[in-house]
């Protein structure tokens, strides 16, 4: 049995998060505790919430779970888990895993947030591409991922005169700007195969 | 590019869905998760449960609608009705809702959008606005449509997007049910006066209304309930239509 587990930041809806990677052969739970989180499988950084709430969830476990993703821990990030990643945010203060070198920072488009369907602009030659692909994604973002080099960039989106990073990856980490959980079929078929990527390359 | 959107709204009482004509005059329309299954594979983008009877003792009856459609609906859900508090918006969105929208409650106590935004995020705060015509301006109204409030249409959504909300759901009282078009004067100065995403609501009889909600309005999405709820039209032939136009949108999978 596979362990999948959702660290809870206390934000907000993880209930379609964990019926959307439900699968045969997978034990999906949800923890507060961020180091009982990190003895899964695959963790699941999820995607509701505000930075500084969910870095200060975290309890100082920053260093320890950026060690364990250096290691190879499998792990998905998904918008705000995506933006946990990186060192720090504008949003609000608070430390971030620091997995990623780069910062948050808030869009600076005219419409602000980015609400809605976009597309995923795949990089061709991204490497540790994922077998799964996505045309458009669901996104409700305020704020982007700059990464201080391109290097672990799969995915691009653009929203009127901005381009972002939609997808990253370092060791067996993936963090997507966009929700896969709310990408109807296609995104729910994304998301579990980029997760059995993850576990397979561990 | 981001394409616009199409928003299938189930009013819901008691977990059933119900469709009135100015905000009165309610009709059953059948099971909301049924519903909602059904439009997803329509291609349906978004699908909003607003609570019109939005009573203490009917919150346990939503919260539970609620989770059962988050458990098989795999697009954005935003549950309207009701929410007076932090805490109810909180326990919506814990129970599978991904954006509340806030009415009645946003206007007796504006600071609420600010904490639910500062918790949340903005993006899980929909402010939502009634607003009746007044020669040539609007007026916001609370209650399900009932109560006059003073406030300008047009104010009120500015200070909306300034107090945290991420988007405004605007309907107009006036067309709501009327199926003769979206109040594109209404929809078009609001859609100026905000920088947050304008969801039109209120008026829905054609393929055409929606283009125009778009084009001629501004709204970065378009609210459909009687017409899609009578098979009057369904959300792939709008879409076609919508493509016919130019205006993009996600064609489903």
């Amino acid at each position: 049995m596979t362990r999948l587990v959702i660290f809870d930041y206390g934000a907000g809806n993880l209930h379609s998060l964990a019926k959307a990677i439900a699968a045969d052969g997978r034990n999906v739970t949800v923890e507060t505790d961020l180091r009982v989180a990190m003895q899964a499988d695959c963790l699941v950084l999820p995607g509701v919430g505000a930075f500084g709430a969910a870095a200060s969830a975290m309890h100082g476990g920053q260093a320890d779970l950026r060690a364990a993703l250096s290691d190879g821990l499998p792990c998905l990030g998904i918008c705000l888990g995506m933006q946990l990643l990186f060192d720090a945010s504008e949003e609000s203060p608070g430390r971030g895993v620091g997995l990623i070198p780069g910062k948050v920072t808030r869009l600076r488009t005219p419409k602000v947030p980015h609400m809605g369907w976009n597309d995923i602009e795949w990089r061709e030659s991204g490497n540790g591409q994922n077998r799964a692909s996505l045309g458009s994604a669901y996104f409700a973002n305020a704020y982007i991922c700059e990464p201080e080099d391109e290097s672990p960039i799969l995915a691009w989106t653009t929203h009127q005169d901005a381009r972002f990073a939609s997808m990253v990856r370092s060791a067996n980490t993936v963090g997507v700007q966009f929700h896969p959980e709310k990408s109807s079929f296609a995104g729910r078929a994304f998301v579990n195969a980029v997760i059995e990527d993850l576990i397979e390359c561990r | 590019m981001l394409t616009n959107r199409i928003i299938a709204c189930l009013d819901v009482m008691d977990g059933r869905v119900v469709k009135g004509t100015g905000f009165v005059n309610l009709r059953d329309a059948g099971d909301p998760v049924v519903l909602a299954e059904r439009y997803e594979a329509q291609g349906a983008d978004e699908i909003v449960y607003l609570d019109i009877a939005a009573t203490g003792e009917g919150r346990g009856t939503l919260l539970d609608l609620v989770r059962r459609t988050a458990e098989r609906l795999f697009i954005p859900l935003t549950v309207g009705g009701g929410m007076r508090t932090v805490d109810d918006i909180a326990n919506a969105l814990r129970a599978g809702a991904d954006k509340t929208a806030v009415n009645s409650a946003a206007v007796r106590h504006p600071n609420l959008l600010t904490h639910a935004a500062s918790r949340f995020g903005s993006q899980c705060v929909v402010a939502s606005i009634d607003a009746l015509r007044r020669g040539e301006s609007w007026e916001v109204y609370v209650d399900g449509g009932r109560q006059p409030t003073g406030l300008d249409a047009i104010e009120w959504a500015k200070r909306c997007a300034e107090l945290g909300a991420g988007e405004i759901l605007l309907t107009s009282i006036d067309r709501d049910g009327a199926r003769s078009g979206y109040d594109i004067e209404l929809l078009s100065a609001v859609a100026a006066a905000v920088t947050v995403p304008v969801v039109a609501s209120g008026g829905a009889g054609s393929a055409r209304d929606v283009v125009d909600a778009f084009v001629r309005g501004g709204a970065d999405a378009a609210l459909l309930a009687g017409i899609l709820h009578d098979a009057t039209t369904d959300i792939r032939s709008l879409k076609s239509a919508l493509q016919a136009a130019s205006i993009p949108v996600r064609t489903a999978a």
